[in-house]
């Protein structure tokens, strides 16, 4: 019952949009900012980048006001533009740099973003643990294929269910269920160390 | 109970277990396999692993430069909707000039048969004027 309330209101508001009522797109903009750049933030595991990259999905939301029709779950829709967006630039980045397990700038930044995130009481000891944890978390999600870490991170993080992961990367149910289950059991053996 | 770990609908109910979407008696029965089963404690203990992985708060300026970049976009769109106004009117002169220009253009279009005949012909005509000259001049030397 609350996702269909949730699938009208966030189509009625996209709706507003489409009709010019830009303090609809506020309220959307508001309500999916946090998902939205968080899912991208762990598929690219880049501050600046997943930001820029979310910028890119609302304005393409924006642009697209006139012609939406609200024919699937918006959030299906919204995370079809982001992943597309997403897989879009690890394939230019791969183009660019060649493949790597993390880049340069995420490195530097991990540190900074591990503290701003960390609760204040942890020792320093327990910080450096939770780091290490953290980093090996996010290297074997990082090593998943593209496709993979998108439904792990829509089907972990985001709430998304099969159905919708399954049309936001343009797959059958089973075929997710299946992607799932292989990337659960790569993620299983990867971490095995940290149980 | 069949391992939950060892296959995808397994694997399903096990999600569904991590996530707390199953009603309470599943709930239950899947609390006490995975007490016993060491692989579904292992595939369990990945979800509980992800928890970690924190992410960082949006920028401030996420939504300032978000609207800096609609408006900029639309301001381009209705300068070009503007331009596209302002051509409406000589857009079918622009279109029949265009076709008259690629006409002469073809006829004149420099490297084919006709134009390479003109242009040795007008060579011709260039050596055949220098040696009129030449031959104006020709007596006066005699």
């Amino acid at each position: 019952m609350e996702a269909i309330v949730a699938l009208e209101r966030d189509a009625q508001l996209m709706l507003n949009v489409r009709e010019g009522d830009d303090t609809s797109f506020g309220f959307l903009l508001e309500r999916h900012r946090g998902p939205v750049v968080h899912f991208l933030y762990r598929m690219v595991q880049n501050q600046a980048v997943s930001e820029e990259l979310a910028q890119e999905v609302f304005l393409r939301v924006y642009r697209s006001r006139e012609t939406y029709e609200p024919t699937a779950k918006f959030t299906t829709w919204l995370f079809r533009i982001a992943t597309h967006v997403a897989l879009n630039s690890i394939r230019d980045r791969k183009k660019e740099k060649g493949h790597e397990s993390l880049d340069e700038s995420s490195d530097e930044m991990l540190g900074g973003l591990e503290r701003q995130v960390a609760d204040r009481q942890l020792t320093i000891e327990q910080e450096m643990v939770r780091d290490v944890k953290l980093r090996e978390v996010r290297q074997a999600i990082e090593a998943l294929p593209a496709k993979q870490r998108a439904a792990v991170l829509m089907h972990k993080y985001e709430g998304l269910d099969y159905a919708q992961i399954a049309k936001v990367l343009s797959c059958s149910e089973s075929a997710i269920k299946s992607l799932l289950f292989r990337a659960y059991e790569t993620l299983r053996d990867r971490l095995a160390h940290m149980a | 109970m069949i391992c939950l770990s060892k296959n995808e609908q397994g694997a399903e109910l096990l999600a569904g277990y991590l996530s707390r979407t199953l009603d309470a008696p599943r709930m239950a029965e899947l609390g006490r396999h995975i007490q016993e089963c060491a692989d579904c404690r292992g595939l369990a203990s990945v979800w509980e692993r992800l928890d970690e992985f924190a992410v960082p708060e949006v920028s401030p300026g996420f939504d300032a430069r978000l609207y800096a970049r609609i408006a900029s976009e639309e301001a381009r769109v209705s300068l070009l909707s503007c331009r596209r106004w302002l051509w409406r009117p000589i857009a079918p002169l622009a279109a029949a000039a265009a076709v008259v220009a690629l006409v002469l253009g073809f006829l004149h279009v420099p490297g084919t048969p006709h134009s390479a005949k003109q242009a040795s012909k007008v060579e011709i005509e260039q050596v055949a004027q220098a040696v009129d000259d030449l031959d104006l001049l020709t007596p006066i030397d005699r």
